[in-house]
């Protein structure tokens, strides 16, 4: 048996990228740091960072986003601006001044790169008026005081967030910005209302800056090529400055040509949204680049090499969004931006459309051993047999973490179920981490809000009130010691879920229609169908499909918690009401036998058992069909989603201890997974539950985590039942699921944390054994021989 | 609770799914418990008596003394070291691990009829049917309890459900015979082929086990063949070479399984307050486990070592 390695870069990488990835990783030491650039129109307390972009993620709580306002704002570049600039309209202005950022933003073509396009982490004026200025920053103001308030009770987020988008990149790719101005040129002689006039000439502005911003890296080129002393770079240089000249204004020719616009439309959307990398994703990207992929190939222009080579150079820039982080916020290079490939799936006659470069993105990907782009799988039931061994094996060899799958049966009929016609939703892409949407004509906010669902349980046990502080969350539902049924339970948490479901959408609601009014982005509504079309911005509602997204956060928490009243308190009376309420008030001190209890004696989801899958279904669908009914200003609909990211873990801080045993503070269950170790019946039952939920009410999809060791996927025969498991779990309506095949520290904590970790199987002798069932001598043993093989 | 008040019932310590090492396909693997055999070496030593027995992993006991109140025969004291069971006055009847809240107190071995152990195997038919996959019955010995056997392995049968049976092959062939027309792979487990060691190591003598091993592949059911290696019983070149002319004419053998020997029925025999006499035995090399994996296929026989 060959020696198990962490995942690393390949040693057969070409020099060219090998270079290039090693001058990313010197980080500081780098000459060139793509940091975040804010321009300003100059007018006092210009607005040149959106915090309503960023309230959605807890860890900048509190002042964080005001100093980094403040912050950008002191630095920022003020732009030469025409003289009639504040005689037009906002829309108008926006994309002014975009054009201007894209003429002054430095142009960097670094060493032995052949995909040129450099700094893109941009803060950009919101370009309002001094009086649009004072009422943009005053219904903020109380707007951000709102969604603070539910974020700090760890209720819920609710605000607007940019980027989880795909343009339309095939449209860039075959008519270039040429054919999509001309477009625009088409709308502007039908007669319209000045405002949709005003609208389509700023998209104009918007082509012809992107244009002008490519030939300007053409020129760069040119420059250097003139400089060059060695022949072969001023080769490659001049074929650059070809490329740039080229495109995306006029469509793409060759394979490089499709990579450097794609590349172009890209970054400059990051520069247009303020917004480095979080969600801005690619959808099918291995669809749209196939015929110049397989062009070049046929004529002779290419070989895979080379086009594997041009292909890392793409990839590469992607990972240079995270200099962003030394100005633009707390994470760390750890945090995933989130700028995804869609691979595979199948076409609208259910035919697989796997190619050779859905290959050669696996390749590249698992050889650069980088962050970013990151790559989603479409499974569907004719994947073929070499796919899914290939990427079986990527999950061993990757230790899983960076790819996830989705699940085209059931992401398919949601994204119908949500009114997507069936040609769009067979061609879906995925943004973010998992989140399912239409390709290049879909705004979706699929991280728009993150809503705690075991929160109504403390609200439903409290009678509306927030535990810790008292405060009114919900409605009132009346003294928990006078239910007489697990129904009333049932009734008053269902009551609490749609009172504070209906207050998040309102704060949401609000913040939409502000973004809606002083927020348009011309430029992403060039590459948005339905924009130009119906001539409205994409922030106010210009796209096809319009939405905002509605995630649950500790579905598995507020299950388990369920079942346990249900079963423990009305069933089994084990315990009275009155004793369970004491008990989580007193967050189990001294009463750790009735939370061992709470555990271990009532049925908890992920087992495959219907008597607590049936409460979370019906919950789940419950909350999906409640969120639903929900419309904002701008006409986007609220869609359900179960994407927790890292709230599972902020809300537990502020949600009070559970009846199914968690203590006060802990995490909730993450996404729809079942509760931290508590799906002991291994990974058919976990799915077998997870699945029940009922996806086809969840277009955005739902995370899906489960644990594995590597020591299950070593042989062939093992890969050949795990694919076989993946496919079964499309078969049955799984959303998405990202595996974590298991290291030796997270084994040393499962030493630490054994009810943490029951569902943990471990192969170590012929057969799966639970980690935790085994004594500590071999829980040693098995540790030092994965680290040795590390 | 007797057996013969159960006699329609089996008597089942464990279903495992998504058992990956018990036959082709994902399979679920349901533990019949009981065994006419006493191996030395036993790494389910939970699975050898034909009665439920309580159980205790003393780790998870958060001293609450809820057992110590609940047995009606005042078997359990509490000591400092936690709570002890006198074994002698145990009637194994569950009430201390109903009552115990961490589950540290567990009553292995739950009688079942067919209906509901099927009812448990047919959850992942579909996983089954994908993979190529199905239902192993294991031990204990599951041929030791033949008439639940039967009836759960035609409704299996009855669903298309692929069938294994792993076994020690220890039975009257009447019985074996009934059993195996609803069987379609036979995992068969040989562990010395001299009679008189066999008795020694394992309480009964193999000569009903090679004669049914005969029996089996004369009636071309496919077999595999599973050979322990256990450091100074059976991991000898000779006693392999042994087991493998034996098995070399075996028509219906498709290949040979070698279970090297570990120590992962440690903590279960400390739960059944039993020793454990295999503490200080080694498992064998790999170096080892590849020569007998050579020896093997120079008898023409494909084999794979069932290990790390």
């Amino acid at each position: 048996m060959a020696e198990r390695k962490l995942w690393e870069v390949s040693k057969t990488l070409s020099p060219r990228i090998r270079r290039l990835r090693d001058y990313y990783f010197m980080d500081e030491e780098r000459e060139f740091q793509n940091n975040v650039m804010s321009f300003t129109t100059g007018i006092p307390n210009d607005v040149v960072y959106q915090i309503m972009d960023f309230v959605s993620v807890p860890d900048m709580l509190g002042g964080v986003l005001q100093a980094n306002r403040d912050g950008l704002a002191a630095m920022a570049t003020r732009l030469d601006l025409p003289t009639d600039f504040w005689d037009q309209p906002l829309v108008i202005r926006k994309a002014l001044f975009f054009q201007k950022v894209l003429q002054e933003i430095p142009v960097n073509i670094l060493n032995d790169e052949l995909i040129v396009g450099g700094r893109f982490c941009t803060s950009l004026s919101t370009c309002l008026t001094e009086e649009e200025t004072e009422e943009f920053t005053r219904i903020e103001a109380e707007l951000i005081d709102k969604s603070q308030r539910i974020l700090s009770l760890g209720l819920s987020c609710g605000g607007v967030t940019p980027g989880h988008i795909i343009q339309n990149h095939a449209k860039v790719l075959q008519e270039g910005f040429r054919g999509i101005k001309e477009e625009v040129e088409g709308y502007l002689k039908r007669p319209a209302s000045e405002a949709k006039m005003e609208f389509l000439r700023a998209v104009i502005i918007c082509c012809d800056a992107i244009v002008e911003f490519s030939h300007r890296y053409a020129e760069e080129a040119r420059r250097l090529a003139k400089a060059e002393t060695e022949t072969r770079r001023k080769e490659e240089l001049l074929k650059i400055a070809e490329v740039c000249d080229w495109v995306p204004h006029n469509p793409a020719r060759t394979f490089h040509e499709a990579l450097q616009a794609t590349w172009f439309s890209h970054m400059v959307e990051m520069i247009a949204e303020s917004y480095p990398g979080p969600g801005i994703s690619y959808g099918r990207l291995d669809q749209y680049l196939y015929p110049f992929y397989k062009r070049d190939l046929e004529e002779g222009q290419l070989n895979r090499e080379e086009m594997m080579e041009l292909f890392q150079c793409f990839s590469i820039k992607h990972n240079y969004a995270y200099d962003y982080q030394t100005t633009g916020g707390p994470h760390g290079r750890n945090a995933g931006f989130g700028q995804l490939i869609t691979l595979g799936g199948q076409g609208s006659n259910g035919e697989d459309l796997t190619n050779d470069l859905t290959y050669l993105v696996l390749d590249s990907f698992q050889e650069l051993n980088m962050l970013e782009p990151k790559l989603n799988l479409r499974i569907h039931s004719g994947t073929p047999k070499e796919l899914m061994l290939r990427v079986c094996q990527m999950i061993r060899d990757t230790q899983g973490s960076p790819l996830i799958l989705n699940f085209d049966s059931v992401v398919i009929e949601a994204l119908k179920g949500e009114g997507m016609s069936y040609e769009d939703a067979v061609d879906y892409g995925v943004v973010g981490c998992l989140e399912n949407t239409a390709q290049g004509k879909d705004t979706s906010g699929t991280v728009d809000v993150h809503f705690n669902v075991a929160k109504s349980v403390e609200l439903a046990l409290g009678d509306g009130k927030d535990w810790l502080t008292g405060e009114r969350l919900g409605v009132e539902t009346g003294d928990p010691l006078e239910f007489e049924s697990f129904e009333q339970v049932m009734q008053a948490y269902k009551q609490q879920l749609r009172a504070t479901i209906e207050h998040v959408t309102e704060i949401t609601s609000a913040c939409d229609a502000l973004r809606g009014k002083y927020v348009p982005c011309p430029f992403l509504s060039a590459v948005i169908d339905g924009c130009v079309e119906k001539g409205r911005d994409i922030r106010d509602g210009g796209a096809i499909y319009n939405f905002t997204t509605f995630n649950g956060v500790g579905i598995a928490t507020a299950t388990d918690s369920l079942a346990a009243i249900k079963k423990i308190v009305f069933e089994d009376k084990r315990l009275t009401m009155a004793e369970l309420l004491q008990a989580l008030r007193g967050d189990f001190e001294g009463k750790e036998d009735m939370r061992q209890m709470l555990i271990t004696k009532a049925p908890k989801f992920g087992n495959d058992d219907d008597y607590v899958d049936s409460i979370a279904r019906e919950i789940f669908r419950f909350w999906c069909r409640e969120v639903s009914q929900y419309v904002t200003p701008t006409g986007k609909r609220f869609r359900a989603g179960y994407l927790s990211w890292n709230h599972f873990i902020h809300d537990g801080a502020f949600t009070a201890a559970t009846p199914n045993g968690r203590r006060a503070g802990e995490p909730l269950s993450n996404g729809a997974s079942p509760s931290q170790g508590c799906d002991v019946k291994g990974p058919t039952a976990a799915m077998k539950s997870v699945a029940r939920l009922g996806f086809d009410l969840l277009p955005s999809g739902a995370s899906h985590v489960m644990t594995i060791n590597p020591t299950a996927l070593e042989t062939d025969e093992q890969l050949e039942k795990f694919a076989a498991l993946l496919r079964t779990y499309n078969e049955l309506g799984g959303a998405s699921l990202q595996l974590n095949v298991i290291d030796a520290e997270t084994l040393r904590d499962a030493q630490r944390n054994p009810e943490s970790y029951e569902n943990l199987m471990v192969r170590i002798t012929g057969y799966n054994a639970y980690f935790v069932g085994l004594s500590r001598v071999l829980q040693d043993e098995v540790i030092a021989r994965i680290e040795h093989r590390l | 609770m007797n057996r013969e008040a159960h006699r329609e019932k089996g008597l089942v310590f464990s279903i495992q799914r998504y058992s990956t090492e018990d036959g082709p396909g994902i399979r679920t693997t349901v533990f019949m418990k009981g065994c006419p055999l006493r191996c030395l070496w036993c790494h389910n030593p939970e699975g050898q008596e034909f009665l439920p027995r309580i159980a205790f992993n003393s780790s998870r006991c958060i001293g609450c003394k809820g057992c110590v109140d609940a047995c009606p025969q005042g078997a359990i004291n509490f000591t400092a070291d936690g709570p002890r069971t006198d074994r002698g006055k145990c009637q194994n009847c569950g009430k201390c691990a109903d009552v115990c809240p961490t589950g540290a107190r567990e009553l292995i071995g739950k009688y079942m009829t067919a209906d509901e152990a099927f009812s448990e195997v047919e959850r992942d038919i579909l996983f089954y049917r994908n993979s190529g996959g199905g239902v192993t019955v294991g031990g204990g010995e599951p041929t030791a309890q033949p008439r639940f056997l039967v009836e759960f392995l035609k409704k299996c049968h009855e669903q298309g459900i692929h069938t294994a049976l792993d076994t020690s092959g220890y039975v009257e062939w009447g019985e074996m015979e009934e059993i195996l027309k609803h069987v379609d792979l036979v995992l068969y487990d040989i562990k010395q082929i001299d009679p008189a060691k066999h008795a020694d190591y394992t309480g009964v003598s193999n000569e009903l086990i090679l004669e049914n091993a005969r029996r089996i592949s004369s009636k071309g059911i496919p077999m595999i063949i599973r050979a322990p290696v256990i450091p100074g019983y059976t991991d000898g070149e000779d006693n392999i070479r042994d087991i493998m002319e034996f098995v070399s004419v075996l028509e219906s053998v498709a290949k040979v399984d070698l279970l090297p020997f570990h120590r992962l029925g440690e903590p279960k025999y400390k739960k059944l307050d039993r020793n454990y006499e295999f503490e200080c035995a080694q498992p064998p090399t790999d170096a080892h486990m590849q020569k007998l994996k050579r020896l093997v296929e120079s008898f023409g026989l494909q084999t794979k070592v069932i290990s790390k």
